[in-house]
């Protein structure tokens, strides 16, 4: 059924430039972006390369340092008052808008992409890694405390695994922010990448490689997510939103 | 001989000030090892609050609570305790589950095998070790529930309406089989519930709690024979008991 409906789209895009004769400088059919961008193939498998280490990076650094913040956070009541009040604040401001800031003080290298995706990252994953870390339920809590157990190990068998679910809805709401991210920082100021690639073709009046790049971007977002989700079934099987209808 | 729990003047009040809650006591109450004490009283008289302050999970307000001579100031890490909803993980199967009890006690589930097998058989479960909580209807869940408070083998147990949230047919068939486990091992068990007939038919001694505030208004020592099956229920004697309970609850207009 989607796969007809995937294909119904790709055909009225086709046809529809034919019958209300769009001009090939505005929008080109999907035909053409295919042979054309397949003729610039190098330059996009290249520039799909820089964008996905930019992309690779930046959610790596966010899910490194957003984990341990959101725990802690969790944990401590002092941090509680502190920071999390400022987190939620930050969260508040649109992160993006520091791009050119960021370009501006570090130039157009690889480091300001990857800190404006650590930013759009970041906040999704700390949030709800504070949420899934404080929201054990009241008898689990009880249970725990009744069998003498420890800290660590209430977390490693009870807390941690709880918490995961949650956890994966930051991770994958940042995955999708990254690409968005990236593109941005590259869009502002750039000499590689998809994003660049994107601005300068669409410049040239060819939004035939312009839709090419974008296919590439989307590939590159598809693929981050993709590996997110793995990394969720892997991890946590049992959850219900992963269930198999067994019922 | 000392009882086991002892109860002096224990109280519950939630929050201070005039918006303050007095949800339960002062209550004194003394129970024997082996006993299998219910406590019997409508929805919100405080009952499962003090089965948690029993447990040692929920302060009193005053009083004193003791357990085998010791005063109740923290968690009590050698009972076996049933939540109202059960603590079964969604990431562990019914095994694993019972398993997790041990774990966070730092025993070895490799060297109590052979116990878990037997829990395991004494509630009908071993076809069911491998599945997922989710996979188990209610009652089956509750069974698992059951296993995982009792692995540990702890000597006193207070469950919590283990049997609150299941059909009439489930709850009967559970009862028989939590019955069956008291005679074989005999633990001391506190056992919260607002069913008179549950009450009466598992336990040695009935404790009528009153609504809020809740208070022990008598304690009905129940002198039944076990195992109490179907002829046992249909005994007069047993419908005595029980039209007793009922007579104090409708006092209270409960009824």
């Amino acid at each position: 059924m989607s796969i007809a409906f995937f294909a119904a789209f790709f055909l009225i895009w086709e046809y529809s430039i034919v019958w209300f004769g769009i001009p090939r400088y505005i929008l080109t059919p999907p035909s053409v972006v295919v042979t054309k961008g397949w003729a610039d193939i190098d330059r996009l498998l290249y520039y799909t390369w820089i964008t996905g280490v930019e992309v690779v990076l930046g959610y790596a650094v966010a899910v490194i340092l957003a984990l341990p913040l959101g725990l802690a956070i969790a944990f401590s009541s002092i941090l509680r008052r502190t920071i999390y009040p400022f987190v939620v604040c930050v969260e508040m401001v649109p992160k993006i808008a520091f791009a050119p800031l960021f370009i501006s003080w570090l130039g157009f290298g690889l480091l300001p992409k990857v800190i404006i995706v650590f930013l759009v990252c970041f906040f999704p994953i700390v949030l709800n890694a504070i949420l899934a870390f404080s929201s054990l339920s009241e008898e689990l809590s009880r249970f725990s405390v009744s069998t003498g157990a420890n800290a660590w190990r209430t977390f490693v068998k009870v807390r941690l695994p709880a918490a995961l679910p949650q956890c994966f809805v930051g991770f994958k709401y940042a995955a999708i922010n990254a690409t968005v991210g990236a593109a941005i920082a590259e869009f502002i100021g750039s000499d590689q990448g998809l994003g660049f690639y994107i601005q300068i073709v669409t410049g040239n009046m060819r939004p035939d490689l312009a839709f090419a790049g974008i296919f590439f971007l989307t590939i590159l977002g598809l693929a981050l997510f993709g590996l997110v989700t793995l990394a969720e079934r892997l991890l946590i099987p049992w959850h219900i939103s992963l269930r198999r209808q067994s019922h | 001989m000392n009882p086991l729990i002892e109860l002096t003047g224990v109280q519950k009040v939630f929050g201070a000030g005039p918006g303050a809650l007095h949800a339960f006591g002062p209550v004194d109450m003394k129970i024997e090892k082996g006993e299998f004490v219910s406590l019997l009283g409508p929805s919100g008289c405080g009952k499962s609050t003090l089965m948690l302050m029993i447990a040692g999970l929920l302060e009193p307000s005053g009083g004193r609570i003791e357990i085998d001579g010791r005063i109740v100031a923290g968690p009590q890490t050698d009972i076996g305790i049933m939540f109202q909803d059960n603590t079964l993980v969604p990431w562990r199967t019914v095994r694993g589950n019972i398993e997790l009890q041990l774990e966070l006690r730092g025993l070895s589930p490799a060297a109590h095998r052979a116990s878990v097998d037997e829990l395991l058989a004494s509630v009908h479960l071993e076809d069911f070790q491998r599945r997922y909580p989710h996979e188990l209807s209610g009652g089956m869940q509750q069974r698992a529930a059951f296993c995982q408070a009792l692995v540990h083998q702890p000597a006193t147990m207070l469950l919590d309406e283990p049997l609150g949230k299941l059909d009439a047919m489930t709850r009967e068939a559970i009862r028989t089989d939590l019955q069956a486990l008291w005679i074989q091992r005999h633990p001391t068990v506190v056992f919260v519930t607002h069913s008179i007939e549950e009450a009466i038919q598992l336990s040695t001694h009935v404790a009528i709690i009153t609504p809020r505030p809740g208070r022990v208004e008598r304690i009905i020592s129940v002198d039944l024979p076990y195992p109490r099956d179907f002829e046992v229920k249909s005994s007069p004697q047993f419908i005595g008991y029980v039209r007793q309970a009922q007579e104090i609850f409708r006092g209270y207009g409960v009824l």
